[in-house]
């Protein structure tokens, strides 16, 4: 068993802000708790100072019990390293130690076959022994088998690369699970995995008895497993005790009592330095009153050295105005549509005011779907036709904007793009303002963050005039406050939805549940449905 | 690499192998004791060598201290 005890954490950014100051908090033995906190409210930094990547400018991070960490890139790994590369780096250090060793002295016996070269590669062998490496080669060898369904001979020399985000994911999470390290550090270990992928995921951390700390935005995950929530905001680091459920009050009643605390401090700072200038006047008419006035003076000067308590931390403020307009009855109408090779053919009507969620297994063809209602150049078969007035408007984070990356938002606002109109310099700050993208209004696109790009373009939703909003994924990345901000807004959206999505928590807000069958068909079910298997392909 | 045995539970069959070998490799040049010797001496000087490697380590160790050209 381990712990993890995270004591007064400094961490100053390299252009001077601090972006944790004192930071302290505990997740003891065998406690699974989340980190959550807005977007660039410093979870992930906070992870590697845990992790030791990051040095704190202060305070310290004790543990006990052997760390193991996924980091947030994997799921995009693009480059050659292999599974057996991948598996070492997740390995307790004496054994990644240990195995350098033995490659190096397999180099060395491939240049040079005198006795001192085989001694050396013996004792390398043999210290690959000492460290337990036979026992991790049998646990890669279950790891790959439950992940990948192959040995670990079969694949070690595998290009991670070939493995889609959520095999890498679960890789990573089977090697951690069942290894040896009794902490572990979590950063966002559900994205790239589907429904079935999550429940998983969900019961994998419900039965360990391991110690963990996560990162994850998805609401379903977070109230399903987190035992306690560790928030990261306003610079600093709290604790509810309790599970997700509650959390949202908690965070509330906190932040109520914090600026009360604040409130009160103001008033009684105001009151002090009234009494100062009172005395300070009367002790001109009044020597016995210079005492009382220099006794004041140094209570108001001890007060303010003491300092106020901390304030409440500012809402995000992202507030979504999605608009809309009223639309011909009939909005999408589909005859035997089929996209080639992809599902079978099937007919659906959406009217005004729909909310449909596209549901199913990965590689049924949802996405397709969407971009072909969008109006992109999709091979398919059949009939389909938007209703009067309706301007589709189509959101995917998945699909690179290479021609957005270089630019900066202001910049990419100010031009606008066929169908939606460009707005000049102020109109451009107060809508990013809105979406709390002030800030990074003279940013260039590609150095956003996951759930800034995100939030930029519902923005360029919001401005196209969108009556038919088409969504593929649109809570991947957002943290907890965007994505309620984006439900909020679609509530409030005067027009038609349709939305591709895995968050179980964000379908549930839709009244219409269209799902891609792992077997081809598409079907509509009165209920969300998740447990759609993935669809076999010959690869 | 290839899983293995933990030493300790390796059978010396394997070294006994290794001479056989070695002897018909070296045997018109080396009287059978001097490869037994160089064989034994090997397998102690690899001792603590993980059992599946072992017998491909000793006899490989042995036939560069039996080689008159790996001196």
């Amino acid at each position: 068993m381990g712990y993890v005890d995270v004591a007064g954490v400094r961490f100053t950014l390299p252009d001077g802000r601090v972006l944790l100051d004192d930071v302290s908090f505990r997740v003891g033995e065998g406690a699974c708790a989340a980190l959550v906190g807005e977007n660039g409210a410093g979870k992930t930094t906070l992870l590697r100072i845990i992790s030791g990547d990051l040095t704190p400018d202060g305070g310290s991070v004790a543990r006990t019990g052997g760390l193991g960490v996924m980091r947030q890139f994997i799921g995009s790994v693009r480059d050659d390293t292999t599974v057996q590369r991948f598996l070492v780096d997740l390995a307790p250090p004496a054994v990644r130690e240990a195995w350098d060793g033995v490659e190096a002295a397999e180099l060395a016996m491939m240049e040079a076959d005198d006795e001192p070269t085989q001694l050396a590669y013996a004792s390398a062998l043999g210290h690959w022994g000492d460290v337990g490496g036979y026992d991790v080669e049998v646990t890669w060898d279950t790891v790959t088998v439950a992940a990948l369904g192959v040995p670990y001979d079969g694949c070690k020399y595998r290009e991670l690369a070939s493995l889609s985000g959520g095999e890498q994911k679960r890789l990573a999470l089977e090697c951690l699970l069942r290894g040896p390290d009794q902490v572990l550090l979590l950063d966002e270990p559900d994205n790239y995995l589907d429904v079935p992928g999550k429940r998983w995921l969900e019961s994998r951390l419900i039965e360990t008895r391991k110690t963990v700390l996560f990162v994850s935005h998805d609401r379903e995950l977070l109230a399903r497993v987190a035992g306690r929530v560790v928030t990261v905001e306003g610079g600093g680091a709290w604790v509810h005790g309790g599970d997700f459920a509650s959390y949202p009050a908690a965070r509330t009643a906190r932040h109520e009592r914090m600026a009360d605390l604040r409130k009160r401090w103001d008033e009684e700072h105001e009151r002090l330095i009234d009494l100062v200038r009172t005395l300070q006047q009367q002790a001109k008419n009044s020597p016995d009153m210079a005492a009382r006035y220099h006794a004041m003076q140094t209570r108001l000067a001890k007060y303010e050295a003491a300092g106020p308590p901390p304030d409440r931390p500012p809402d995000q403020h992202v507030a979504m105005r999605l608009r809309g307009g009223r639309t011909g009855v009939r909005v999408i109408v589909a005859e035997q549509v089929e996209l080639t090779g992809l599902m079978q053919p099937f007919d659906l009507d959406v009217d005004y005011g729909d909310r449909v969620a596209v549901l199913g297994s990965n590689g049924a063809g949802k996405s397709h779907f969407l971009r072909l209602l969008a109006g992109q150049d999709v091979a398919h078969t059949g009939d389909w036709r938007l209703g009067a007035r309706v301007v589709p408007g189509f959101f995917a984070q998945t699909h690179a904007h290479p021609e957005w990356l270089d630019r900066t938002l202001v910049d990419l606002l100010w031009h606008g793009e066929p169908g939606r109109p460009g707005v000049d310099r102020g109109r451009a700050m107060a809508t990013l303002r809105r979406y709390g993208l002030a800030a990074q209004g003279d940013q260039l696109f590609r150095s956003l963050s996951g759930g800034q790009q995100a939030r930029f373009q519902v923005l360029l939703l919001e401005l196209s005039g969108a009556t038919l909003l088409l969504l593929d994924e649109p809570t991947d990345n957002l943290d907890v406050l965007s994505a309620e901000s984006l439900e909020e807004a679609l509530g409030a959206f005067d027009g038609t939805v349709m939305a591709v999505t895995h968050d179980r928590w964000f379908a549930r807000t839709f009244d219409r549940f269209l799902v891609f069958g792992s077997d081809g068909r598409v079907y509509e079910a009165p209920e969300p449905v998740f447990d759609e298997a993935r669809v076999q392909r010959t690869r | 690499m290839t899983l293995a045995l933990l030493p300790g539970t390796v059978s010396d069959a394997s070294v006994d192998q290794a001479v056989s070998r070695l002897v018909v490799e070296f045997g018109q040049r080396l009287d059978q004791q001097v490869v037994v010797g160089v064989v034994r001496s090997c397998r102690e000087d690899l001792s603590g060598t993980p059992a599946d490697a072992l017998p491909e380590l000793v006899e490989r160790l042995a036939r560069y201290r039996l080689d008159p050209a790996g001196d």
